[in-house]
């Protein structure tokens, strides 16, 4: 039973959103407690964070929110509690054009790596636009940009383990 | 004695500061960074204005008809309109001139050579080629050097740009003539077009609604996917710049052609192939800059395509479908076929938008930069 709602969040959050109407948003569904609806207005009240990249010698500071608290937010245990099942989730990030990119949930806890997973909603200062949509999942420590998904509209979480 | 050990590395100092040359003064505009300048070749404004000058001098050529800017027009960010370059002699390139916007920053040089990726070695080969002969100065050097020499402009220019010499007239080589005319083509950046205002000024309103669209369309690797040959701020794939790392320059085979046979490509224009001699290389060239793409018909490597409309066409398509002649060929079957080259839907609309956006790209003070001009009008 839970494995067939995966199959219908995933089918739904694959889907464009770009023709939604409203505020720019992300959503965070799937196996988690606490299903979100996150708009810049929601990121402005979380802990903020930024980092810096350097793109073909151009450096952009994004801020935004870690996406580890994205999360924690939605209610996953993220920190001591990501133990045993939990770790065979994964994060299922979707631009608002399709573009899916995958990340393991425990590559996304601070306390298990180092690496660095910024729900970005502005670069130097501005708020993010254009060819970058309203919401950017800034990946700093890869090598090439294509995990760093541009126009983020979708977070979907999905259990593995049954 | 304290003091006059004081005194002296006074002394030292303002003498390593008198003999130390200025930094250059950049043109270039925020946020973007400076592009790489070899170690002994440092840039200077003599060397650069002297580079101007050789590069607009007729002389440059064994028959005075031509000059660098014959096939590099500034007016045409540095191409020359025509689908296949002609050099002085009349003897026709089997492919088109490349713009030479922000072509300090290219990791690779013309459209398939992987191997020369200097300026200074590159500018050898318009001048000395035979292959074809485009300057046509092989075996002219001493009567080329001799007249740099004998012209007073020249040797006010030499004198400046390389004070070194001794004697003065070792100045006059091959060498420094091409180290002068890299200088001046690492200034041609072109990074003030209409788009860069609304990326990097702060100016939303520089684009129309239309050319917003169009990026939309061509950074969407499930719509057009353009991005991923022609990315990075130089719309050219990565580069290379000042303290960055080393960069590989990625070639691509686009479907253009193919031919049943040997190669898949017609045999003058078979990309890095030429140089690699492997199969799997037939028909892969450098992405060119988009910078300034709307004034620089007709395009891909042999000029083949004379729109931008018609190069959308062929990229929706997956691949050019030649019906008939020397050339028939379905581009999309081809072997070598850059998986990037995917085909997309597109419908009338976004044509005409990703067209506006490829226009926003026109930086018009490049193109008319005097700094950038003929110095001998």
């Amino acid at each position: 039973m839970l494995a067939a709602s995966m199959v219908v969040s995933l089918a739904v959050t694959a889907a464009p959103v770009a023709a939604q109407q409203g505020a720019p948003s992300i959503a965070v569904s799937g196996a988690v407690p606490t299903p979100l609806t996150l708009t810049a207005t929601d990121l402005a009240a979380m802990p903020r964070a930024s980092v810096t990249t350097t793109n073909n010698g151009i450096a952009t500071k994004y801020e935004g929110v870690w996406l580890a608290e994205v999360l924690r937010k939605a209610g996953l245990p993220i920190g001591n509690g990501l133990r045993g099942g939990s770790l065979s989730m994964y994060v299922l990030a979707a631009a608002s054009d399709g573009y899916q990119v995958l990340f393991s949930l425990g590559e996304l806890d601070p306390e298990i790596t180092d690496g660095q997973y910024l729900v970005a909603d502005a670069a130097d200062g501005k708020p993010l636009f254009g060819e970058m949509g309203a919401f950017r999942l800034v990946v700093p420590g890869d090598k090439r940009g294509a995990r760093s998904i541009r126009m983020l509209a979708s977070l979907t979480v999905v259990q593995t383990k049954r | 004695m304290r003091r006059a050990a004081v005194a002296m590395a006074a002394i030292v100092a303002v003498g390593s500061a008198v003999a130390q040359a200025p930094p250059f003064a950049w043109d270039i505009p925020a946020p973007f960074p400076k592009p790489p300048v070899p170690a002994d070749n440092a840039m200077s404004a003599a060397k650069v204005e002297l580079g101007r000058r050789l590069f607009y001098d007729r002389r440059m050529s064994v028959n005075g008809a031509q000059s660098c800017a014959s096939c590099h027009r500034q007016e045409l960010a540095f191409t020359d309109g025509l689908a296949r370059a002609v050099g002085t002699t009349g003897e026709m390139h089997p492919r088109g001139s490349m713009s030479l916007a922000n072509i300090g920053y290219s990791p690779a040089l013309t459209w398939a050579d992987p191997v020369t990726t200097a300026l200074e070695a590159q500018a050898l080969v318009p001048m000395f080629g035979t292959e074809p002969v485009e300057l046509g100065l092989r075996g002219m050097e001493g009567r080329f050097l001799a007249v740099l020499q004998r012209d007073s402009v020249y040797q006010r220019l030499f004198s400046r740009a390389f004070p070194e010499s001794s004697p003065a007239g070792d100045r006059y080589t091959i060498a420094n003539v091409v180290k002068a005319i890299a200088s001046f083509e690492r200034t041609m950046v072109s990074m003030r077009s209409p788009y860069d205002r609304y990326r990097y000024g702060g100016e939303p309103n520089a684009l129309s609604e239309s050319a917003k669209r169009g990026e939309l369309f061509f950074f969407s690797g499930q719509r057009g996917g353009c991005f991923q040959c022609h990315g990075g701020w130089n719309f050219s794939g990565a580069v290379r710049y000042d303290g960055g790392p080393a960069v590989e320059p990625s070639f691509f085979n686009t479907g253009l052609y193919n031919l049943p046979g040997e190669t898949s490509y017609p045999a003058s224009n078979t990309g890095i192939h030429r140089v690699t001699r492997r199969p799997d290389d037939v028909g892969k060239f450098r992405p060119p800059t988009l910078r300034n793409i709307a004034v620089t018909a007709p395009y891909m490597h042999d000029g083949s395509i004379a729109t931008l409309g018609e190069v959308l066409d062929h990229y929706a398509a997956g691949g050019r479908t030649i019906a008939a002649g020397p050339y028939a060929g379905v581009g999309r079957a081809n072997p070598n076929r850059a998986p990037n080259v995917h085909g997309f839907a597109m419908t009338a609309g976004e044509k005409r938008d990703v067209i506006a956006f490829l226009e926003s790209l026109t930086d018009s003070a490049f193109l008319r930069n005097p700094a950038l001009g003929d110095p001998w009008k």
